[in-house]
């Protein structure tokens, strides 16, 4: 009793920690929505120089959320604002890459019928793509809100403030109790979150919301001042990217050690998810198995790669190893929830035939359930490995090694010209997946 | 029923929001206040910007003007805040300090005197059979922050005085932190490490790390470190202010501050005194 109410002293002065980081996730989504979607419809409709901005929005979701937010810093100075500008700038590539490519999947007769009446790009969006698309788009968006809640994390790094700030002063200082705490709100974050996605799946008028709150925060946190002199004479000075002799010479190692981050830790996450989701799924345990186990994902889902990661070294060191289960534990969460519900969408009858037969629960699940989910299940660890990609670069931060340890290491000795060269390393490698998962998907779909 | 209810949930976290938001996020700053930076020695959470209150204070009622204090997670932050001048004052270490003066030329003010004669420190776990610097070749190795002077530059040039390659005889990582390196060692995921003096004893005193579990094989001879500086812009009469603010501090009556500041009494600082540090971090490509 004195400990539960030991915590909700210590909880009640982190509401202000938890308004801004919600403030904060909710004033950078309104701006990337506001930037992100006519960009998306300017790709999806093939506008003039519709390449050059997929090109750019590829690349600025290759610089690292901590990258983004020190060069927000050099704009527009210390504070909030500066978080803001990373999470806003992050999530409008975001949007603007997953919405086009989403509007480009819309289905062709309804737009080419709209296009036939020479309606113009704004039009065929507005009444075509869009109105076709907005089931994906709104689940997607309310996964990106989602993703923003615990992107906070990283720009408080810039003096930002919010939960991450607190998070990962307590884990710095030592402080596990605290840390616990600070996790444990954060779940409860996004558990909120998670509602509040599925009530805009419902109601998409919910997203109205949004609008105050983050136009409150954008004001309350409006930049002190800006210094855009300041700021190109400090970006041209990061140019041209240069690496030295004992840098390119390190830089296959570095590379294998980025992918076997990312792949190790896709791998360990598919598998964690895997037997997990399978009491996890209502169709094959009970509803009291399911509340326990999906609370448990969602718990792993909550805390972020990085914050995986300051966990981990602590017990098992710093290396490619702890990056690889910081992955591995955040992918077991995500893959795990989203495995069980492909479990509980497949078809039924075929289930039930092999059923029929007198087949113990293991064999329904081995020779009707895992077969018939495959398809699903293989779409997402595709799009995990490919995410992972990006985040084995950002654990690099925490000292997972590769790459992204590179870029961090530049980027604190000040060596911009080498940071921004790791930036494009990283870039060449994200797109490198992104277009093997493309392959392995395209075959996957048509098998 | 559900959807209903769920909806009010989300309502009144929103609303509570909408008040917490309004009343809580940093205040605009006043025109006139002044902009203070801080690397994070130690934390940057609302906590440990609450416990900084006293030092807040103390300098606004002795330089008569607001003061703001801010304390990025991230050297860098620091520094491009300098740069730009969204903060006029800031506490540097040396290397970071050694960074800014040449990116931004900022103005050293004053520094405690321990700055002047700090030292880095080498642990192990007590039952190691590590006893000498010579005695790392080939073990596991905790270096702090990779701009970190007493956690990585002054140990990095110790072991290579002791003829030990820091890239070719150890397996050498970056815990990012003085307090991680210790509890690195503490725990044995690494053989030893090197960190801050004061970290150290704060750390082994509060009992965040055992004592009985890590002792100290090696300290470094001293070298010059933290720093508070000015951005170059800064009109002489307020760097002024803010160093005599500094100087007259006193033991006994300012504990409160000192204690913020783990120091018994700061003197003026110049950039000569880091020319011994200059040329070792240009030594090591560090700068």
């Amino acid at each position: 009793m004195n400990a539960l109410l030991e915590g909700a002293v210590r909880a009640v002065p982190l509401l202000v920690p938890v308004a801004q980081t919600f403030g904060m996730a909710c004033a950078g989504m309104l701006v990337a929505l506001v930037a992100g979607i006519p960009l998306a419809v300017a790709v999806a409709t093939r506008a003039p120089g519709y390449r050059f901005i997929a090109t750019a929005l590829g690349a600025l979701r290759a610089i690292p959320d901590l990258t983004l937010a020190i060069l927000a810093v050099v704009v527009i100075g210390l504070g909030p604002a500066a978080g803001i500008a990373a999470l806003a700038v992050f999530y409008t590539a975001m949007i603007g890459k997953v919405f086009g490519e989403l509007l480009l999947a819309a289905p062709s007769a309804p737009v080419d019928a709209l296009k036939a009446t020479g309606a113009g790009r704004v039009s065929i969006a507005a009444f075509g793509l869009i109105p076709l698309t907005s089931r994906d788009l709104l689940s997607f968006g309310a996964y990106a809100f989602d993703c923003a809640v615990r992107a906070s994390v990283i720009v408080g790094a810039v003096g930002a403030g919010g939960l991450g700030t607190e998070l990962v002063g307590a884990i710095n200082a030592l402080d596990y109790r605290r840390a616990a705490l600070l996790i444990l709100i954060l779940v409860v974050m996004v558990a909120v979150v998670d509602a509040f996605g599925s009530l805009i799946r419902r109601y998409p008028r919910a997203t109205l919301a949004l609008i105050p709150i983050g136009l409150l925060t954008l004001w309350v946190d409006r930049p002190q001042f800006f210094a855009f002199g300041h700021a190109l004479t400090t970006f041209a000075k990061m140019l041209p990217p240069q690496l030295n002799g004992a840098e390119l010479s390190a830089l296959p190692l570095l590379l294998l050690q980025t992918a076997a981050i990312a792949v190790f830790g896709t791998a360990l996450g598919a598998s964690i998810g895997f037997f997990t989701a399978l009491i996890a799924a209502r169709t094959i345990v009970p509803f009291a198995v399911v509340a326990v186990t999906r609370r448990l994902l969602d718990t792993a889902r909550a805390i972020p790669e990085v914050v995986w990661g300051l966990i981990l070294v602590v017990s098992v060191g710093i290396g490619p190893i702890a990056g690889i289960l910081a992955l591995g534990f955040h992918s077991a969460g995500v893959l795990g929830k989203l495995y069980a519900e492909s479990f509980e969408n497949v078809v039924k009858e075929p289930v039930a035939s092999i059923a029929a037969t007198g087949a113990s629960t293991v064999s329904t699940i081995a020779y009707a359930i895992v077969p018939l989910a495959f398809g699903p299940l293989a779409i997402h660890t595709l799009f995990r490995l490919e995410w992972n990609v990006r985040a084995a670069a950002v654990v690099g931060m925490i000292g997972a090694g590769g790459i992204g340890q590179a870029l961090f290491n530049a980027q604190q000795l000040f060596f911009y010209k080498t940071m921004v060269a790791y930036v494009l390393i990283t870039w060449a490698i994200v797109l490198a997946f992104d277009i093997l998962t493309e392959r392995l998907r395209g075959r996957e779909l048509m098998t | 029923m559900a959807a209903s209810l769920k909806r009010g949930v989300v309502l009144k976290a929103m609303g509570a929001t909408l008040v917490l938001g309004s009343g809580a996020l940093p205040a605009v700053a006043a025109a006139s206040a002044l902009r203070v930076g801080m690397i994070p020695d130690a934390g940057a959470t609302q906590v440990s910007t609450d416990e900084k209150a006293p030092l807040r204070d103390y300098l606004s009622a002795k330089m008569g003007q607001p003061i703001e204090l801010v304390i990025p997670t991230n050297y860098n932050a620091t520094v491009e805040g300098l740069g730009n001048g969204s903060l006029d004052f800031a506490y540097l270490g040396g290397l970071t300090y050694l960074k800014a003066r040449e990116a931004y030329g900022v103005i050293p003010l004053v520094q405690r005197t321990s700055d002047k004669q700090f030292h880095s420190l080498f642990i192990t776990q007590t039952g190691s059979t590590i006893n000498k610097l010579a005695d790392l070749k080939g073990k596991r190795f905790a270096f702090g922050d990779i701009s970190s002077t007493s956690g990585h530059l002054m140990p990095d040039y110790a072991l290579r005085n002791a003829g030990i390659d820091p890239d070719t005889d150890l397996t050498a990582r970056f815990t990012g932190n003085h307090p991680a390196t210790a509890k690195a060692v503490e725990s044995g995921t690494v053989d030893a490490g090197a960190l801050d003096e004061s970290v150290f004893k704060a750390v082994t005193d509060g009992g965040q790390i055992d004592k009985t579990k890590v002792r100290v094989f090696y300290t470094t001879p001293p070298f010059v470190d933290y720093v508070w500086v000015a951005r170059k812009d800064v009109a002489p009469a307020s760097r002024e202010g803010l160093a005599n603010a500094f100087l007259a501090l006193r033991a006994g009556s300012d504990d409160k501050v000192l204690a913020i500041l783990r120091g018994t009494s700061f003197v003026r600082a110049d950039d000569a005194e880091y020319a011994t540090l200059r040329s070792i971090a240009k030594k090591l490509k560090l700068l």
